[in-house]
């Protein structure tokens, strides 16, 4: 099937739809959950916040993975463009249950919420059920901490989450086949249709412009002809200037059907992510390879941003609390900005050039992060401080990275926080201090003491100056308790143990 | 329609929608539609705390795409009014705002994008006034909505006098905001005859009507109020559910559309009432055993700009001032402070909480002093049978004791508490806490009059019936348990029962589902129609089987049967055919009012509630002092629903109601800036629990054999109570945060206890060493 360059298609209901945008007088930034919640048959799709946090809107999404079989990832579909899930199935709550023409035979993990009475007032449980869904497709016998990850995008007023969790383990334990694995072969066919052919979408109606590429190639040429389209990566930033600023976007790149944005390589000396690399991916690659990788990819949003949220986005914001760069800071990360027949490196500190500003140039896009693996004697970690522990912007982030002399001095200290200047910054005066001492409960201290002076903290809706100025110093005192002292306890990933 | 498969019923009875729940099925308001018909509303809302409205210019927002109408307060044909309690509320502002968030004009629209792009192109005009959106400023500049009232028992000033130990301090207990999942929905379909259909997200049908019908300036008999189920309430939707509806109800009756209106999550948190925030100031006398001789406290309630619901919020907050202690000398005042902020309503526990965590911290603080665990100086001011509390109301059923005992074992209290002092010793930046709190909840409306219910229960032909009651349904699981009390009335299978959507031409005159009250007064009244059923089905049956109409009669299992002899029974449906062949009415109304209930406002005396509900919870928390992130490692709750209904539906409530209570104790955090613009306008900024802010051990026992003798199946309330055992978590804070200072010091704490404020009082705990 040729697509015309501006027919989105996709697997709803076991069957392709064709979503022609001019022809529809669609917006083609229209989300999935607008999308659905016009047709009649998928209102079970809830809008509870528009901004991704609470879940209410979850549904399924299903594509090929590289070992050839469909992959199920829940995501918000309140933040999605139609046009993002191009080429794959969406599965609503509608379709769990298959009814017959005298009954209705409940999906499993359907039945597991009525069983544990995992709902109440039950607008929260369509997207409850969708998450629930996603993690029967993926885990057998799935750990506390696994199901409680799965579900750290929904929030439920009503019922305090027990039964939800209860259910969750009960169905989990022996996840049987269920009809979509019945029906894989079919979908697979479907979905083999809709992305046989790699010309880049062009989708215009309503004032708006909407390009998607498939190939690298593709996307440097469009950036070229484009320079003044917004780029998404998985949109979790950029869609909110429409969700909730009410703004227009009047032209997008989105990158995210690019397979040639999506790697992770690491040999000897250095690690690169494609900047299409997902927080998910990361955190499952950074797992027990990048432990100050994964210690912030854990608590980065819930399990449905992850699932969209590019690592290119996240230095594309350029935000001060962007999760990942006092990390990739103190990793000396650079990144790799590529246009047209020309691609440079360029360290990240340079690359953040103010508030919420980056150098990058009107026709580069960002193609990797790359950094040089830390020796195996360095100690370096990261923190994250919210108002609460999952699915929350920080208050304040750091990542601090100790090297040391064979005498056993600090030969070089790095430190980063987020959160408490107008952009995620390196601590030069303490890092020098440092340089030349042992470390010890004193040093720490002390280092602790002249930290705050290097930040400019601000009170907000998170938290105030005074509070964030204590977490700065607290959290080098923190750093040097569970590199030197004794008590390693609240590790983002010993949550729940 | 959906069946389930019920090979294997699960014991107890699922939630009565949990069917369509969890397949998508379920409607709420916003998924309703009528066709190309429809209109989409939107409330155009005050950028200003307090100002007064030059002017609002209109034109270009009835000139843009799609728009049908916009409204303003000249538009109404009724009263601009929608004060609840008294008329201090327009529905429309006219010359003058008095919050951020205060609606000033409405839009009709052909589609949602064109109500919101109509809305920024309504210009409004403002000549700002001084805004007070602090509550100690009100104070300070006497700016309140209600005269101090006061109840008192003993004598407070001699029992200072000859005081042991006294302590007094101020407290403050921050607002929460209701985050039903579900924001504010309303329906109106303008029907023939000028008559109005509504269809509301609201908690009070009866109010919700009135209120339309005052705006749009016709009976109350032309207007009619549904309500299929809400997506969360929780006390958010019993007076403000009401300004949805008459804004909807404006714009289908100035259109002659149905309209609807679902709110922007970011416009319902900016535009509606909250909890309370309250400043409490104490001072308690005791003596060197904890035994609390008296205690004085002032309650300044933050009222908002209107009044709503706060003077019944501050009632119940001084009626919970004691939670589960006899204090012989009490004296509590109390007074509603009027702030720029939307007017602040009824929120699960309804002022229950403010009190109670002023009474919890007092008992605390003497503990602490007297170098004992808290647990221990709780037990000794327990209620006992027989005791009065302040304002007079005699105890009968105190439970505090078993509970106590059933708790303390349960939870190996000892061994906990001696773990947390070990772990303590040894670890110099984690720290643990352990808090044991009791509750004790006065069950009934404080305004007498309110407590009373209406139903309307069916019996059709074929023997399946139809119950319609007063209440709504809001997740609680109320019709659930309306359902089950049918069925075992009737002695019929939950397949021959429906529990209607509630409606106010079925059952008039309502009061709100709040007040935990709902299971209470409609399980009494939907009894009430039964036993009426069943008198005129009696003398039919008995005459049928041809015994005497002495001999009793047993429905069940769908069969009507004499007394011990289930053999000789005939089919209900059978007994009903017959019942209409002999023109028997198959139709009847319930009633309910709750005997004995009166309360003497000037003298502070009476008798204002029904029972009470007990609780207790230990709760153990680890709190890292470097970072201020905590874990509830562990909390076991012990509670008194009386002869539960349902056991699933309680343990629900009981689980929910405490997370949420978790969440006002702890992350949720409401802050304006000083124009009263709320900065936490979106759960990007404002955190209610997710699924890991639960203990990681959590253990919920329902108490056994303890029935509730007059109540309907022996049961007590359960919405509101388990709210207040979060406390346990709150103090459990407290005491990690105390352990800083290796319990020397009392620490400074107040509520809610973010992250960032503890590490602050962390920090003030360390500089103290
Ligand atoms: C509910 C929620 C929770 C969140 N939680 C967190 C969190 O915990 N921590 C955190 O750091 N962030 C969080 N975010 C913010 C956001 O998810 C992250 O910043 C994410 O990494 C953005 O990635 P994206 O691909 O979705 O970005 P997009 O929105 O697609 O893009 C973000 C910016 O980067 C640019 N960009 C994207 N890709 C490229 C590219 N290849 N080349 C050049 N420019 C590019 C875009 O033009 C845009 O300016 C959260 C967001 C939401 C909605
Ligand atoms: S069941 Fe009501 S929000 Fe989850």
């Amino acid at each position: 099937m040729r697509n015309s360059g501006g027919i989105v298609r996709f697997v709803l209901d076991n069957k392709i739809q064709e979503v022609d945008f001019e022809k529809l007088q669609l917006s083609p930034t229209t989300t999935v959950l607008t999308y659905l919640r016009q047709l009649d048959g998928h209102k079970g799709v809830k809008e509870g916040c528009s901004e991704g946090d609470c879940g209410a809107c979850t549904v399924v999404v299903a594509g090929l993975n590289n070992r050839g079989t469909l992959e199920y990832k829940s995501i918000d579909s309140c933040l999605v463009f139609l046009p993002m899930i191009h080429g794959k199935q969406l599965i609503t709550i509608e379709n769990l249950a298959v009814a017959t023409p005298s009954q209705m035979q409940l999906h499993p993990v359907q039945t597991a919420m009525i069983n544990h009475h995992g709902s109440q007032c039950g607008y929260c449980t369509p997207g409850i059920v969708m998450s629930l869904f996603a993690l029967y497709k993926n885990h057998t016998d799935p750990s506390r901490e696994t199901v409680t990850d799965a579900f750290t995008g929904n929030l439920c007023r009503c019922t305090g989450y027990r039964s939800i969790i209860d259910a969750a383990l009960d169905v989990c334990q022996h996840p049987a086949g269920d009809h979509f694995s019945a029906q894989e072969e079919h979908v697979l066919a479907l979905l083999g249709e809709i992305s046989s052919d790699e010309t880049s979408l062009d989708l215009q109606s309503r004032g708006q412009r909407y390009l998607k590429p498939f190939t690298l190639e593709e996307a440097l040429l469009l950036r070229s002809q484009h320079p003044d389209a917004l780029i998404i990566g998985g949109s979790t930033d950029t869609a909110l200037l429409q969700t909730k600023k009410n703004i227009t976007l009047s032209k997008i790149l989105d990158l995210s059907a690019v397979d040639a944005l999506k790697f992770i390589v690491e040999d000897h000396r250095k690690v690169s992510f494609g900047a299409g690399t997902t927080l998910q991916e990361l955190l499952e690659y950074a797992n027990d390879r990048l432990p100050y990788l994964r210690d912030m990819a854990a608590v980065f949003g819930s399990l449905q941003i992850r699932n969209v949220a590019t690592i290119g986005g996240n230095v594309g914001t350029a935000s001060p609390i962007g999760d990942l760069l006092p990390v990739l800071l103190v990793l000396q990360a650079q990144v790799r900005l590529m246009k047209k027949d020309f691609q440079r490196d360029m360290p990240l500190r340079d690359f953040i050039t103010g508030y919420r500003k980056t150098a990058l140039a009107a026709d580069e896009l960002i193609s990797m992060v790359w950094f040089e693996k830390p020796g195996k004697s360095e100690l370096i970690k990261t923190y994250k401080i919210s108002k609460r522990k999952d699915l929350d912007i920080s208050s304040v982030s750091a990542a601090l990275r100790l090297t040391f002399s064979k005498e056993g001095k600090i030969s070089r200290a790095c430190i980063a926080f987020g959160g408490v200047a107008a952009i995620p910054k390196r601590a030069t005066q303490t890092e020098g201090f440092l340089v030349g001492k042992s470390w010890d409960r004193a040093t720490a201290m002390e280092a602790a003491a002249m930290l705050p002076a290097e930040y400019t903290p601000i009170s907000d809706a998170r938290a105030d100056a005074a509070a964030r100025s204590i977490m700065v110093k607290n959290l080098m005192i923190k750093f040097w308790t569970e590199t030197a002292g004794k008590e390693q306890i609240f590790n983002a990933s010993d949550y729940a143990k | 329609m959906l069946q389930i498969m019920q090979n294997n019923q699960p014991t107890p009875q699922p939630h009565h929608s949990a069917l369509q729940h969890v397949t998508g099925q379920s409607v709420f308001v916003n998924d309703m539609g009528f066709g190309g018909q429809l209109l989409f509303g939107r409330v155009v809302f005050s950028q200003q705390a307090h100002a007064n409205i030059r002017s609002i210019c209109t034109q270009q927002a009835r000139a843009a795409e799609g728009v049908v109408a916009v409204l303003t307060a000249a538009d109404i044909p009724g009263l601009n009014q929608m004060g609840p309690v008294v008329p201090d509320e327009p529905c429309l502002a006219t010359d003058q705002v008095s919050f951020f968030g205060q609606a000033v004009a409405l839009i009709a629209a052909r589609t949602e994008a064109a109500a919101r792009k109509a809305a920024s192109l309504v210009n409004i005009e403002y000549e700002p006034l001084p805004a007070i959106t602090d509550l100690g400023r009100a104070i300070a500049e006497n700016s309140f909505l209600t005269g101090p009232r006061q109840i008192a028992t003993g004598d407070v000033g001699k029992a200072f006098e000859n005081a042991e130990h006294v302590l007094n301090g101020t407290l403050h207990t921050g607002a929460q905001e209701h985050w039903y999942l579900e924001t504010q929905s309303c329906m109106c379909v303008p029907e023939e005859a000028g008559q109005m259909m509504v269809y509301s997200s609201t908690q009070h049908p009866a109010e919700t009507q009135a209120i339309v019908a005052q705006v749009l300036a016709m009976p109350a008999n032309a207007v009619t109020v549904e309500v299929k189920r809400m997506g969360g309430a929780f006390g958010g939707k019993e007076t403000q559910a009401n300004h949805i509806a008459a804004w909807t109800a404006l714009l289908a009756h100035a259109t002659q559309h149905p309209v609807k209106t679902h709110l922007f999550r970011d416009d319902d948190q900016m535009m509606t009432g909250k909890r309370h925030r309250f400043r409490s100031e104490y001072r308690a006398a005791y003596n060197a055993n904890g035994c609390l001789l008296a205690l004085d406290v002032a309650l300044h309630s933050d009222g908002g700009a209107a009044l709503d619901l706060s003077v019944a919020i501050l009632e119940r907050a001084m009626f919970h001032i004691d939670n589960a202690y006899y204090i012989p000398n009490l004296r509590v005042t109390g007074q509603v402070w009027k702030t720029n902020l939307p007017p602040n309503t009824a929120f699960r526990g309804f002022g229950g909480p403010q009190g109670i965590a002023v009474v919890e911290t007092v008992i605390d603080r003497i503990a602490r002093t007297l170098h004992k665990d808290a647990a221990e100086i709780r037990k000794l001011n327990f209620y006992k049978n027989g005791q009065s509390t302040h304002y007079g109301q005699q105890l009968n059923e105190v439970r505090l004791e078993k509970l106590f005992g059933r708790l303390t074992d349960f939870s190996h209290y000892p061994a906990l508490r001696r773990e947390t002092e070990v772990f303590n010793k040894e670890n110099e930046f984690i720290k643990k806490g352990l808090a044991l709190t009791p509750v004790k909840f006065g069950i009934s409306f404080t305004t007498s009059f309110l407590n009373q219910a209406g139903a309307l229960v069916h019996i059709y032909r074929d023997g399946s019936v139809q119950v319609n009651h007063g209440g709504t349904e809001m997740g609680q699981g109320l019709h659930t348990k309306m359902l089950e009390v049918a069925c075992r009335s009737l002695g019929l299978p939950p397949e021959r029962v429906i529990v209607t959507a509630t409606n106010t031409s079925k059952v008039p005159n309502t009061s709100a589902t709040a007040a935990s009250s709902g299971s209470d007064l409609n399980g009494m009244a939907v009894k009430n129609a039964i036993d009426k059923l069943i008198s005129r089905l009696a003398p039919i049956a008995q005459s049928l089987m041809k015994i005497s109409t002495d001999d009793a009669l047993v429905f069940a299992d769908g069969k009507v049967a004499p007394k011990g002899h289930p053999d000789k029974g005939i089919a209900f449906d059978e007994l009903v055919t017959q019942a209409y062949l002999h023109q028997v009415s198959l139709s009847a109304t319930g009633y309910y009012r709750t005997p004995g209930l009166f309360f003497d406002n000037t003298a502070g005396k009476g008798t204002p509630f029904y029972y009470f509900a007990y609780g207790m919870a230990v709760s153990q928390v680890q709190l890292d002092t470097l970072t201020g992130d905590h874990r509830i490692l562990k909390t076991y709750i012990v509670h008194d629903v009386g002869d539960s209904i349902n056991t699933a539906i309680d343990l629900g409530q009981i689980e929910g109601g405490f997370v949420q209570g978790v969440g006002w104790c702890t992350t949720e955090e409401i802050k304006w800036d000083d124009k009263g613009f709320l900065t936490t306008h979106s759960p990007d900024t404002y955190k209610i629990p997710g699924v890991r802010n639960i203990p990681e051990v959590f253990e919920v026992e329902i108490a056994r054999d303890m029935p509730n003798p007059g109540t309907i199946q022996n049961s007590k309330a359960v919405g509101e109570p388990p709210l207040m055992l979060a406390l346990s978590v709150w103090l459990a804070l407290k005491d990690a945060i105390s352990a800083v200072g290796n319990h020397q010091q009392e620490p400074p704490f107040d509520l809610p206890a973010t992250n960032d404020s503890m590490l602050k009082w962390v920090e003030e705990m360390r500089k103290l060493q």
